[in-house]
């Protein structure tokens, strides 16, 4: 799939790229020492500008070459191979010790629910102590049960984004090789291969009509491709002077917001590919971004540390949430009815907000988030026939110890720790198709896997044996060494799902959450 | 979603005093918002109807079918179809989701107003120039035409009283002299209420076609009658520079323990500008009903009057040049107009300034200084982990993330499956090619939206020429 430009210009645009690339190098070099200087309270481990996972391999930013980043890819990948060893046997070890782990989160929820019989049921609203309901509420459940369904291999470099398309039919993954991929949620095949960025790719998001994906790049400019034609879409999003960080849809598809590392915020029009807006957004690179589910509200969060709420109509801002350690906040996500906010942090920590009163209201901890900029979301869990008050949500994120971690909204408990990426997961997205709950991720071991959330009871004929390896032509050129890493699974040790079949159709309620 | 941060007294003012945007696309001679005020459908001399998006201000579609000036637009409730009527005798509706005709009928005349069912957008009501209005019925392809009386209704001669022949030939007369000029639904649409040339009003129901309520308004001809969202309130524009408003009865209740006879229509209050006894353009409703708003003959003005004591709280200013068509935004505090010399459409709203203790949180605005008052362990020193620990313990709320708030949601509870027009983003679907603007008598060039202002100038004068060259252009 070759974009759609014609070569010529194609050809004219990378020369000039590597002159321009300098000369952001010369125009960053200040700007981040500047950032270090004023953040000199900030302990060591901070001081790092958080990266996107492609930036490992790029050299043209001199301020961080003396960190572990600057190293070449392969040298630093293999180098994580022989730190973590991720073979099977030591997963299962791995997982061993977490059902220790969801013991103890066992013991926690009694305790909890011990204190909570003491207080009176008070208003949802105020801040009283665990109310947690009476004897007839329906048992949570204390665990997920998400289990490796594929491993998407076919990233040449580190994969930075991936997303569900809005029917969940679809995943959209982008990375450090600058190509956004397609695979198909069912069967794992590879759809589409985008290209035509000039750099790596920080971030994606699929239009709401499911038509479109955009990607924002290295290269500061936002490209949609048409999932449809398998085309790309004529006109460029311009206007970035520096790398686009991530970018996310109003829901109605109209509206494109960015943020980027030179401190703005952009909200376009997409059908004109033209800046509507462009905010004043903060002082230093601008990495998260959102847009609440009736598109009345954005919220931004930069290095600064300080997460913005905006006015989508009249552009102005209505709230400004800081954290008294003011850490670096790295990915911002409205909940689904856009009452809070979840924040990343590189201390480790992901916070919800209650964005109207200003408060933290939720410290969701246990995963290591030190330098790269991790995204995640929200996730729904529970038996869809049990009512819930207050409907089970969990909380996603990556990490860069290479696991994937599902909080409990309420209680704070780690869920699930899921393991299998085998370098930190930059990106986590939730979905549903066809009744059955679904994570996918990606990391920088080049990856793309999708968890499928099984019962936890129904122990599934050979679902302890490796996950559905797809491999597009790459991975087989590559071969030997993934499958090497990977104890050989390259096969298909399972059946093609068709949960089609499985579930009732009843349950189609196509439901993404982002 | 933004209600809880907005600042409440932004929130209060529930009229517009800022010229804030300039829309443009071609000459636009009508205007209308759909139900919800995600876009604003125009009108244009050249027959192409635009459909703007509020939220970015651009063209969301084009659509192209009448050769001759759009006279006016209605929405269907859902917001998915658009009713066209034109000077080139033809009514078009369109489905909005794919640009497409959905039907067009053909009249024997020009269409003054055509207004579609408030439920059925198969149904509309059109009066014609110097014809009967029709109630047409478009469930099929071939359109099932009704007209509608104009006469008024007289009493009915009780039994047994010869009717003076004399008499009745002066009424038959009288009833001819009577044209309808304005046709549109009551909020039910069981009615269609008529504004005749003689300034009569006339309450017809609309399963039998007949007259069941007449009254006289005024002097002068209706020129426009608008119901505003409530149902309840009439507004009416007429020729002797007075706009009126009028309190409908609930004729939904007709037939239950309200009899037709018993129907009296109250003039409120009546508008006017009694010094320069200016003519009014166009009048509409503010969303609430609670302000009334005008563009008057020869002067660039809008006046905006409130409704409860009928005094003028406005006069938006702006543009150098008289005003047409005026609408107002269905939910926000917002008009647009459109000039009728350029067809410019402009936008008053409400600038907020930005609130500076939003951008600063550890900082508040006060009305005047406030004693501080320390709290008994404000600047107590704890070790890190213990206040850390601290606020991890206090966070036992139990957060509801996914529930959405039933109050926020009852507008689309209330309109169920609310269309939104798709977002095309390739040019060739939209149509959006270009645009001929005026920059000088006699002088026309092209706009294409996409690219800004990288304009070529075009010396054709006739917009069909250029609009034929563009086209050709685009292949």
């Amino acid at each position: 799939m070759d974009s759609a430009r014609p070569r010529t210009r194609r050809r004219e645009s990378r020369d000039e790229t590597p002159v321009k690339s300098s000369s952001d190098e010369l125009a960053a070099g200040p700007g981040v020492d500047e950032t270090k200087l004023r953040r000199g309270s900030w302990t060591k481990q901070k001081s790092f500008t958080p990266k996107r996972p492609k930036h490992h391999e790029r050299q043209y930013r001199e301020s961080e070459s003396s960190d572990e980043l600057a190293v070449d890819a392969d040298e630093y990948w293999r180098g994580s191979r022989n730190r973590r060893s991720p073979s099977p046997i030591n997963r299962h070890a791995d997982s061993s010790s977490n059902d220790q782990s969801h013991g103890g989160s066992d013991e926690d929820r009694m305790s909890n629910g011990d204190e909570a019989l003491a207080p009176a049921r008070e208003d949802m609203s105020d801040r009283s102590s665990t109310p947690v309901p009476s004897v007839e509420a329906p048992l949570k459940p204390v665990q997920l049960n998400y289990k490796e369904k594929f491993v998407l291999r076919g990233h040449l470099r580190g994969v930075a984004a991936v997303q569900f398309s809005p029917d969940c039919s679809m995943i959209a993954s982008g990375g450090a090789d600058a190509a956004v991929k397609v695979w198909d949620t069912l069967t794992g095949r590879l759809i589409y291969t985008f290209e035509g960025h000039l750099a790596g790719i920080s971030t994606l998001a699929w239009s709401p009509d499911g038509q479109w994906i955009a990607s924002g790049s290295d290269d500061k400019t936002i490209r949609f491709w048409n999932v449809n034609t398998g085309r790309a879409h004529t006109k460029i999003f311009e206007g970035h002077h520096n790398y686009v960080y991530q970018i996310a849809f109003a829901p109605k598809g109209n509206i494109l917001v960015s943020g980027s590392y030179d401190e703005a915020v952009f909200v376009w029009d997409v059908r004109r590919a033209r800046v509507i807006r462009s905010l004043p957004a903060h002082s230093d690179p601008v990495a998260g971004i959102d847009v609440v589910h009736d598109g009345t509200l954005i919220v931004s969060c930069a290095l600064d540390g300080l997460v913005r709420v905006w006015d989508t109509h009249s552009g102005q801002c209505l709230k400004t949430l800081v954290h008294e350690d003011n850490p670096p906040a790295t990915c911002v996500k409205f909940s689904p009815n856009g009452k809070y906010i979840l924040a990343w942090t590189l201390d480790g920590c992901v916070r919800m907000w209650n964005y109207v009163e200003s408060r933290v209201i939720k410290t969701f901890q246990g995963h290591v988030n030190k330098k790269y900029s991790l995204s995640g979301c929200f996730g729904y869990y529970g038996s869809p026939e049990v009512k819930y008050n207050p409907p089970l949500a969990f909380a996603v994120s990556g990490s860069e110890d290479g696991a994937i971690l599902c909080w409990d909204i309420v209680s704070k408990n780690i869920l699930q720790r899921i393991e299998g990426h085998t370098d930190v997961v930059s990106s986590v997205h939730t979905g549903k198709l066809n009744g059955k709950r679904m994570i996918v991720s990606c990391g920088l071991d080049k990856t793309v896997r999708v968890w499928e959330e099984t019962p936890e009871n129904q122990d599934r004929n050979g679902s302890d044996a490796s996950p559905i390896q797809v491999g597009t032509e790459i991975t087989i050129q590559n071969g030997a060494a993934i499958n090497g890493d990977d104890d050989g699974d390259n096969e298909m040790t399972d059946d093609p799902p068709e949960p089609s079949t499985e579930t009732t159709p009843a349950l189609t309620e196509d439901v993404t959450m982002t | 979603m933004n209600l809880s941060l907005v600042d409440p007294f932004v929130l209060a003012q529930d009229y517009p005093d800022n010229l804030t945007e300039k829309l443009r696309s071609g000459h636009a001679t009508c205007l209308r918002f759909n139900h919800t005020g995600d876009y604003l459908a125009s009108g244009r001399v050249d027959g192409t109807v635009v459909i703007f998006d509020i939220e970015t201000n651009g063209v969301a579609r084009k659509l192209q079918g009448h050769t001759r000036q759009i006279q006016s637009l209605s929405w269907s409730r859902d917001g998915r179809y658009l009713l066209t009527s034109s000077q080139d005798w033809k009514c078009i509706l369109w489905d909005l989701k794919d640009g497409s005709r959905v039907r067009t009928v053909r009249f024997e005349a020009p269409v003054y107003i055509a207004e579609l069912h408030p439920f059925n957008h198969l149904l509309f009501v059109a009066s014609l120039f110097e014809d009967q209005p029709v109630l047409v019925d478009i469930s099929s392809p071939n359109p099932i035409k009704r007209i509608i009386p104009s006469r008024t209704l007289r009493p009915q001669p009780t039994n047994g009283e010869e009717v003076d022949p004399a008499v009745a030939a002066k009424q038959a007369a009288q009833d001819a002299k009577h044209s309808t000029c304005v046709t549109i639904f009551t909020a039910f649409g069981n009615h269609i209420i008529a504004g005749t040339s003689k300034g009569w009003i006339n309450i017809i129901e609309t399963e039998t076609c007949t007259t069941i309520h007449s009254m006289r308004l005024c002097n002068g001809v209706v020129i426009l009658a608008r119901l505003a969202n409530n149902g309840r309130d009439l507004l009416v524009n007429s020729s002797d520079r007075v706009i009126r408003t009028v309190l409908m009865p609930d004729l939904s209740q007709l037939g239950i323990d309200f009899e037709p006879s018993a129907i009296k229509l109250q003039v409120e209050h009546k508008f006017q500008d009694v010094v320069n006894r200016l003519s009014w353009n166009h009048v509409t409703f503010s969303s609430t009903g609670e302000f009334v708003t005008a563009t008057t003959f020869m002067n660039p003005d809008i006046y905006v009057w409130e409704r409860s004591h009928g005094s003028l709280v406005k006069i938006l200013e702006g543009p150098r040049e008289e005003l047409g068509v005026v609408e107002w935004h269905p939910s926000r505090p917002m008009v647009v107009a459109c000039g009728l010399e350029s067809g410019c459409i402009y936008t008053w709203s409400i600038i907020s300034p930005q609130k500076w203790s939003a951008l600063a949180p550890d900082f508040g605005e006060v009305e005047e200084n406030v004693e501080y008052v320390e709290r008994e362990d404000e600047f107590d020193v704890h070790p890190a982990e213990q206040v850390h620990q601290r606020r991890l313990d206090l966070e036992d709320e139990e957060p509801d993330v996914i529930t959405l708030d039933r109050a926020e949601n009852t507008i689309d509870a209330e309109q169920t499956g609310v269309f939104s027009v798709p977002v095309l983003l390739d040019i060739s679907d939209s149509e959006s090619g270009e645009d001929i603007i005026a920059v000088g008598p006699g002088t026309m060039r092209r706009r294409s939206p996409g690219d800004g202002d990288a304009d070529k100038d075009s010396k054709s004068g006739a917009n069909g020429v250029a609009r034929g060259a563009g086209r050709n252009r685009r292949r």
